[in-house]
């Protein structure tokens, strides 16, 4: 045993440098993992350790329409059952603001939420101003609004904002609001207001959207049973109740599994470090053959010289971890100055390595090292000490214990997926993904060396010998392809995805397509708000508005499916929302009829509707089936006439899951949506909106372009973070590259020694070099190319679920990119083959 | 004590088997100095090795001290190298990552010997190299190499060396200084085995052995037994 520690330490003295890439390898995946592990985990303890803050409450109990005086009765019940005496009400909506005097003469839609003076339960409103929070700052229209609103308004705080048609003044700004959903999309900045000023607003009328809460205080023991009991109670109506701990427990899932899947990322940099090390390792022993077959010959036996090999891997791989680390440790460092906090309102985060993360990496690092090791290793097995005397190659053979060890490093690499992954079937998924595209190399080596095999007879000298160097045995020819063709494989296919992502979101804004959404105009108002329109941008064409209600589904009756209640239709998932619906008798230009018949104007008794393609494919509804709505307070069941399908691609008339056939809704209530072309002009846009929402001001302007912006926003985000980790596997490819490339230079720098003797030219051999490294090049950007196209496939069909359409233009600037880097490290690392002189190369030897 | 019976070597060349040492049988009593002479080609350094165990026979057995080498697994084989049998080469083959000293330590540390570090020493100052010990072997002469290979391989004192060549690639000085040092290794009773095509290194031999064509053609008994390099 210290004969073996010596040993290992006195070669690694001279071999280091040799493994330096090794090192690099292990060192940048290693980093990546406990980067992304330690960044994840920080941010899950922020939040799990604040749960009670972020909801402000034991449990909320919320409803889309104001609590009718049955459940309130209900939950009244309930609270004293379980002696519940602390409760506070809120509500919430979107609105649109506009700055009363002064600040800019624009409108901008936010989400105002008004509270009771027992708010919150939990957590703290943290001020601006550094003052305390109290109810007091909210009574007689006061105001608390979010720094970037102050900004886009250019307002201050003292100055006065319009909502719903009257004036209210900002009272302080806030930082951090409990009780806000993290991570949900809003339209708006929040504002948070008195609850009793919000109900005088009038923004609640009949269409306003509006979310109603009741807040409670719970002793810890009473909030499961709690829970389920209204739950239970409320299984029947459109009534929700979640407790801080639904909060915890869907967020920790969210991260747990971000964090998995990053960690997998991180993985996937390991292996493909891993490969790095198993051909700088194979190289090594190739080097270190006479060596082996000395201390063969002084006595030496084979499990002591394994373990003075594998003992250098675990120091080198413990080495490279560490250096990770440290790596890992920087790039923490930096997070909060790329990543920033969360958005509005929400946690503090302590960004640092976590114990965990930093055991994990040390623990993969080492164990990849030594997994990617041990094939090359059990080589020495093979080496005779009859080496010594006369000069044999040592032949490549699988024996039992080579298998044996192979499978076993198979497993433990699936084993390391699963683990990453936390998950059985990802893992395996990634195992199999990773054998099948190193079967694919690997075969695909085979076949470019069998393939160019003819060509070492042509009489062009370098042609010749690229083609025999890339056959010759003991060749790179299967690791480059390897490496080079993983990372292609990764970058091609984060381009690829990158592309189709980008083009899912990017909604065309058509010329004469809208850009503005009005929404919730009443029916007194619509002809006003057109007329409005049509004064300010008389050459753009009006908006045309379309009758909107809401609805839920309250029953099927159908040829394949059946649902008696509203119950079982929740119990459907989706289906139980509330959808937007509306009525008119012919078909959109974005929309295609796929079965049944579109009506005739005229109305002969019963309802009909029609449905959306995707409604059908879901819930198996078919033409004939009856469904049961209830609108307004109104239950009415309509025959199923038709099933469209909607490009939601062009939304120029907007997109309805349900159509009805005019004449059931006329006389019911109802609001009206308009889409709008805006004018292009910035500032009469913004004068417009604003003189829309002083003249009508419930009614909100959705404006399409600061949608898109946040979107852009959004995917520059997931862009950045692709194209990050697609950069780091870009690089362990290059590095790789270098690795096995340098790995080989001895071989061919006696080779063109030889070769200058015999009156080879330095061009003849750089000839020889551009040849060899263009064409494995080349072929490793295809073979990830097509990789690639799969991989994009899969993740676009399966995991993102959007469109996916093949660009050309990526993959094949991919393989020329690709080829010309192979080429381009060959050459470079080869300079000093082309220049070092002959005779001392020869005499070296 | 070294005895061979019906020992032959046949490998594969391209295609085809060839024979490089034909069925051989040879007994060396202990403590004697056998030189093995012929032309390149002849099965020198095949016979070596293989009484080395360094290669095993295709036919025979062969006997070290009582013991049947062609029965052990390579492991042991290396073992009994490591404490009876001494190989010095004609291209040294020393490990170029270690030192002289750590070249020579090697062998009794495999062998776990507790007083390696301070028999180290006395080895390289016993071949006259005891300031040369942290040199590199790049950093060497070929006539020091050879000293430091012949030193790692008596580093546990091996009942037998040999040694195949071992001034083939000396000049004529350093070919004498590595006889010389060969010599006095004999003179303390080490069975010396010695391939060499140079006549007057295998004169001072006891037994001569001329080889040619993977045959033992003829064996020459000196008499009576000369020390002529030893005086």
């Amino acid at each position: 045993m210290v004969f073996v520690a010596k040993m290992a330490l006195r070669e690694l003295r001279a071999s280091w440098k040799r493994l330096l890439f090794f090192f690099a390898c292990i060192a940048i995946g290693v980093a990546s993992i406990v980067s992304l592990r330690s960044l994840t985990q920080n941010v899950r303890v922020a939040i799990t350790g604040q749960a009670k803050a972020l909801t402000a409450a034991d449990i909320v109990i919320s409803s889309n329409r104001p609590f009718s005086s049955d459940a309130l009765a209900k939950i009244e019940q309930r609270l004293r059952e379980y002696s519940v005496t602390e409760r506070t009400n809120a509500v919430q909506t979107d609105t649109m603001v506009r700055p009363a005097t002064g600040g800019r003469a624009v409108a901008r839609m936010v989400e105002v939420r008004g509270v009771e003076p027992a708010f919150p339960f939990y957590g703290t409103v943290v001020l601006q101003s550094g003052g305390t929070y109290a109810h007091a700052l909210l009574q007689n229209r006061g105001l608390l609004v979010r720094p970037e609103l102050l900004a886009q308004l250019g307002l201050k705080v003292g100055d006065a904002l319009i909502l719903g048609g009257a004036p209210y003044t900002i009272r302080d700004v806030v930082l951090v609001e409990p009780g806000r959903r993290l991570g949900g999309f809003s339209f708006g900045p929040p504002v948070l207001m008195d609850r009793a000023d919000l109900l005088k607003s009038g923004l609640l009328s009949t269409f306003g959207r509006g979310r109603y809460e009741i807040m409670l205080r719970v002793p810890e023991r009473s909030v499961a049973p709690l829970l389920g009991r209204l739950r239970r109670d409320f299984r029947d109506f459109p009534v929700g109740a979640r407790s801080y701990r639904t909060n915890e427990d869907n967020l920790s899932e969210d991260l747990m599994r971000a964090e998995n899947y990053l960690s997998l990322i991180g993985l996937v940099i390991v292996v493909l470090g891993g490969i790095g090390v198993s051909s700088v390792i194979r190289v090594f022993v190739q080097q270190k053959l006479k060596a082996v077959a000395v201390l063969k010959c002084v006595g030496g036996t084979n499990p002591q010289i394994l373990a003075i090999y594998l003992a250098q891997v675990i120091a080198l791989g413990l080495a490279g971890s560490a250096v990770g680390v440290g790596l890992a440790g920087v790039v923490v460092a930096w997070a909060p100055a790329f990543v920033g906090n969360l958005p509005p309102g929400t946690v503090e985060i302590q960004y640092e390595l976590t114990a965990a993360a930093v055991l994990q990496g040390l623990g993969i690092g080492v164990l990849v090292s030594l997994l990617f090791s041990l094939v090359p290793l059990l080589q020495v097995r093979h080496v005779k000490p009859s080496l010594l005397l006369r000069e044999t190659s040592v032949a490549r053979r699988r024996d039992w214990l080579e298998i044996a060890v192979i499978a076993l490093v198979v497993s433990a690499l699936a084993g390391l997926a699963i683990w990453q992954a936390a998950s059985m079937r990802v893992g395996l998924a990634v195992t199999a993904g990773f054998i099948g595209v190193t079967i694919v190399l690997h075969l695909t080596g085979r076949l470019l060396v069998r393939t160019v095999r003819p060509l070492a007879r042509s009489r062009w000298f370098p042609l010749r010998h690229a083609v025999l160097r890339v056959g010759r045995p003991g060749n790179q020819t299967r690791a480059i392809l390897l490496a080079v063709g993983l990372g292609s494989f990764f970058m091609i296919g984060v381009r690829l995805l990158q592309t189709n992502l980008l083009d899912s979101f990017n909604v065309q804004v058509r010329e004469d397509g809208p850009d503005m959404f009005l929404i919730d105009i009443q029916q007194d108002q619509v002809d006003g708000v057109v007329a409005l329109f049509t004064s300010t941008t008389p050459s753009l064409p009006p908006p045309r508005p379309i009758p909107v209600l809401r609805a839920r589904v309250a029953g099927v009756r159908g040829r394949e499916v059946n649902m008696e209640s509203y119950q079982e239709v929740r119990g459907r998932g989706s289906l139980g929302r509330e959808y937007v619906i509306t009525y008119r008798p012919t078909l959109e230009d974005n929309e295609t009829l796929v079965e049944g018949d579109f009506w005739s104007a005229t109305n002969d008794g019963q309802p009909q509707v029609s449905i959306e393609v995707g409604i059908h494919e879901r819930f198996r509804i078919m033409v004939g089936d009856i469904m049961r709505f209830e609108v307004v307070g109104r239950t009415i069941e309509a025959r199923v006439a038709s099933i469209r399908r909607v490009n939601w691609r062009d939304p120029r008339r907007g997109g309805f899951m349900f159509v009805f056939r005019p004449g059931t809704f006329e006389q019911a209530p109802h609001a009206y949506i308009a889409p709008a072309k805006g004018p292009d002009d910035p500032s009469v846009r913004g004068r417009l909106q604003h003189d829309l929402v002083a003249r009508y001001p419930n009614v909100s302007v959705i404006d399409v372009s600061e949608i898109l912006e946040t979107v852009r926003k959004v995917v520059r985000g997931v862009t950045l973070a692709i194209s990050v980790v697609g950069a780091i596997v870009l690089f362990s490819g290059i590095l790789i590259l270098v690795g096995s490339v340098s790995m080989t230079k001895f071989q061919k720098v006696y080779e063109a020694a030889i070769f200058k003797t015999l009156g080879a030219s330095t061009r003849s051999i750089a000839g020889m070099i551009v040849l060899e490294y263009g064409a494995l090049g080349l072929l490793a950007g295809a073979v990830g190319s097509i990789g690639a196209l799969a991989l994009s496939w899969t993740v676009s069909r399966f995991a993102l679920d959007i469109p996916w359409e093949p660009s050309p233009i990526v993959n094949l600037a991919g393989i020329a990119i690709t080829g010309m880097l192979v080429c381009g490290i060959g050459v470079t690392s080869s300079l000093d083959v082309l220049r070092r002189k002959p005779l001392a190369t020869l005499r070296a030897e | 004590m070294i005895r061979l019976q019906g020992v032959s070597k046949t490998v594969t060349s391209g295609d085809r088997p060839l024979t490089i040492l034909h069925s051989t049988d040879l007994f060396i009593p202990s403590g004697q100095f056998v030189a093995v002479m012929g032309p390149s080609g002849s099965g020198k350094s095949t016979l070596l090795g293989l009484i080395a165990g360094l290669d095993a026979p295709t036919t025979g057995t062969i006997e070290i001290d009582g013991i049947d080498i062609t029965t052990l697994g390579e492991d042991d084989l290396a073992k009994l190298r490591g404490e009876a049998i001494g190989f010095v080469f004609q291209f040294f083959h020393l490990i170029p990552s270690l030192t002289a000293y750590e070249n020579v330590l090697v062998p009794m540390e495999i062998a776990r010997r507790r007083d390696a570090p301070r028999r180290a020493a006395e080895r390289l100052a016993e071949i006259g190299l005891e300031a040369r010990g942290h040199h590199y072997p790049s950093q060497l002469s070929g006539g020091e190499q050879q000293r430091v290979a012949i030193a790692r391989a008596l580093s546990n004192d091996p009942p037998i060396l040999l040694a195949d060549e071992p001034t083939g690639n000396l000049d004529a000085a350093n070919g004498r200084h590595i006889m010389e040092l060969l010599g006095a290794i004999h003179a303390r009773g080490v069975t010396l085995v010695l391939a060499t095509h140079d006549v007057e290194l295998a004169a001072s031999a006891d037994v001569r052995l001329a080889m040619r064509d993977g045959r033992i053609l003829n064996a020459e008994f000196a008499e009576p037994r000369r020390r002529q390099w030893s005086s």
